[in-house]
């Protein structure tokens, strides 16, 4: 289904503005972590941890889950498709794959907002745990360079279902 | 089906009009899959792995996600 030139303006508009909040809002994340495993100050450490969760939850997550409906309606929803060209199904792939590890990893997160809600953390306190969430962080950011990289550039190049797809197209059209 | 509406994130029209396949002109019978996507999908697995590894060897192995 095609859709309408203003229905695929709005929605393109929502694809763009959730990717690009998403991005922006991890990289402030990654700020929060980094600042949360090497401060000296036990407030900076636990004011930051408390950030995090709030900031996961209530503007990572959903902006991550806003991106992947909105690229996929906007696939669906004009000629570009699903799986007819190999960069549209890396995104889709990058974009499944840090939704799925932002979610497996919202237990730690939570975990250390909640420590940090009732203890004050210490520099080494839960050294391993802190680490990761720097890490999941940095993943996060150079996947969601490289899906907007590939917006931009889009680089050409069918898949084997879109290119028999087209030629399919081109013997109806060209008998 | 105006060409506006083909559009995706830039200003860049659909690839139709740009006679895309990655591999050169469109009209050939034999499908190659584009150099780019080769290199991109190796280094996309290879990524996955170590990050697969570093999560569940190193992190979980050291202690694992709780205290």
């Amino acid at each position: 289904m095609i859709m309408s030139p203003r229905l695929h303006k709005f929605v393109l508009t929502a694809h763009i503005t959730s990717s690009v909040g998403w991005l922006g809002s991890v990289a402030g994340f990654l700020v929060l972590a980094v600042a949360g495993l090497t401060s000296q100050d036990s407030q900076l450490i636990r004011a930051a941890y408390l950030a995090m969760e709030l900031v996961a939850s209530f503007v990572i997550v959903p902006l991550s889950l806003a991106s992947l409906l909105t690229g996929l309606v906007q696939a669906l929803g004009t000629k570009w498709g699903l799986f007819r060209h190999y960069w549209i199904v890396f995104k889709l792939v990058i974009n499944i794959a840090s939704s799925l590890l932002l979610l497996v990893h919202m237990q730690p997160i939570t975990h250390l907002a909640d420590i940090a809600a009732r203890t004050t953390l210490a520099r080494g306190d839960y050294f391993l745990m802190r680490v990761q969430l720097v890490a999941d962080a940095t993943y996060a950011v150079v996947a969601l360079l490289v899906a907007t990289t590939l917006s931009v550039y889009k680089p050409r190049g069918m898949t084997r279902y879109g290119w028999s797809k087209q030629r399919k197209q081109r013997m109806v059209s060209q008998p | 089906m105006t060409e506006e509406d083909t559009r995706m994130a830039d200003l860049t029209s659909y690839p139709d009009k740009r006679n895309d396949t990655g591999v050169g002109p469109n009209h050939g019978s034999t499908y190659r899959t584009p150099r780019w996507v080769k290199v991109f999908g190796i280094i996309l697995i290879v990524a996955l792995v170590l990050v697969f590894l570093v999560q569940h060897l190193v992190f979980e192995g050291m202690g694992g996600h709780m205290p």
